[in-house]
């Protein structure tokens, strides 16, 4: 075998743990809550980009006639309604004032992985989601687990890491499951090359 | 589509076809687009809103989130099956390319299969975005539910329901199949 061949081998036997790890819910159950209950004008806010025109989201009385409590969420809105609050009172989000600066914390990133190597690059591939019913204004969701369905050691472009799909239900305060989302994900550590370009926790 | 939902407007079961095309969705990825996107669906990553820090990370520009390119995937339904239906599944949806500030996304679309599961209609969907250098995400597949259209030119759900209505719905839904729809 060849030195080549072993280094090929070890980076990959790295993620062996998390191979290991396929079926476990890395969460423990845990629920992350969306930052905010679903209300109309985040509805209509969302809808303003897309110039996305359904009554409704928009009008009560035809979600009503539809036999809606409320306006509902758009489908798609699972997403963005269990991203957690970006900012907590007390906390500070903003530490610098340079221009490209980050906040000092990001709802959306793998720092929570705790098995395998470390990454610095990140980012979403593909998505599945099953809506088991519709979301209404007033009810507040979020995702409950985050359960490890597959990982696939696999060097690309842009450097050296693994294949991940995770999986969370979408949950109400009442722990009603109103979907399920699956998320493929690939965390890498950038070629040299593209070092200087790691990925900033990019999910999306 | 539950058999106590009442009668809305929009597409009905018996009017699909394999092989129907839906309306193409044009939307220009302005800066000003992707901002309030980027606003409203809470991605606030900075490869969404700065170019010059997408630049950056590799990206020649910043670029369309997930949230706003599935958002646009239920835009292209939606507009296609009214009020009636009901979007149940989306499988396939995987980025390809960025989307990038300045580009045009086109979301196209065409009925893929169609089965009835018990009572409920079920419509397959087969969807994708495309920009300047070709499919971007997907091709995938949406899902939903559509209301059934009873012999007597009701509907099959028709708790509320009344024909004028659905004879409403049945002349929109020829309108609609009439509109600039494009080659997928």
């Amino acid at each position: 075998m060849t030195a080549a061949a072993d280094t090929e081998q070890d980076w990959q036997a790295d993620w062996q743990p998390v191979i290991d790890a396929i079926g476990t819910d890395f969460a423990e159950g845990a629920i992350t809550w969306g930052g905010d209950a679903v209300e109309r004008g985040a509805v209509r806010r969302y809808l303003e980009p897309l110039e996305l025109d359904c009554a409704l989201h928009t009008d009560p009385e035809v979600a009503r006639a539809a036999g809606h409590a409320d306006v509902t969420m758009p489908a798609t809105g699972v997403i963005a309604w269990t991203i957690p609050a970006a900012w907590q009172p007390g906390q500070v989000l903003f530490d610098s004032a340079d221009r490209d600066a980050q906040p000092v914390h990001s709802a959306i990133n793998n720092a929570d992985m705790t098995l395998g190597p470390r990454t610095t690059g990140f980012f979403g591939t593909d998505i599945e989601v099953d809506f088991l019913r519709d979301v209404i204004a007033g009810e507040r969701i979020g995702r409950r687990g985050k359960t490890l369905l597959s990982c696939k050691p696999k060097e690309t472009a842009v450097g050296r890491g693994a294949f991940m799909t995770w999986e969370s239900e979408i949950v109400t305060e009442e722990l009603e499951v109103v979907g399920r989302i699956r998320i493929g994900t690939y965390a890498y550590v950038p070629h040299a090359k593209d070092a200087g370009k790691a990925g900033k926790g990019d999910a999306s | 589509m539950s058999a106590e939902t009442p009668l809305l407007e929009g597409r009905r079961f018996e009017d699909v076809a394999v092989g129907e095309r839906l309306p193409v969705v044009e939307l220009p990825l302005t800066v000003y687009r992707l901002v309030m996107a980027a606003g409203s669906n809470r991605d606030f990553n900075s490869i969404h809103h700065n170019s010059e820090y997408a630049r950056a990370t590799g990206a020649e520009e910043m670029y369309a989130n997930t949230s706003f390119l599935m958002s646009a995937w239920e835009r292209s339904v939606r507009d296609w099956m009214g009020l009636a239906g009901r979007i149940r599944g989306i499988r396939g949806f995987r980025m390809r390319s960025f989307n990038y500030a300045g580009d045009t996304l086109r979301v196209v679309a065409e009925v893929a299969a169609t089965r009835l599961e018990g009572d409920v209609g079920v419509v397959e969907i087969a969807i994708r975005c495309e920009n300047r250098s070709g499919v971007s995400v997907g091709p995938g597949v949406v899902e939903v539910e559509l209301p059934r259209r009873t012999d007597d030119g009701a509907t099959a759900d028709t708790t509320t329901a009344d024909t004028t209505a659905a004879d409403t719905t049945a002349a929109d839904t020829t309108a609609a199949d009439t509109t600039g729809q494009e080659t997928p």
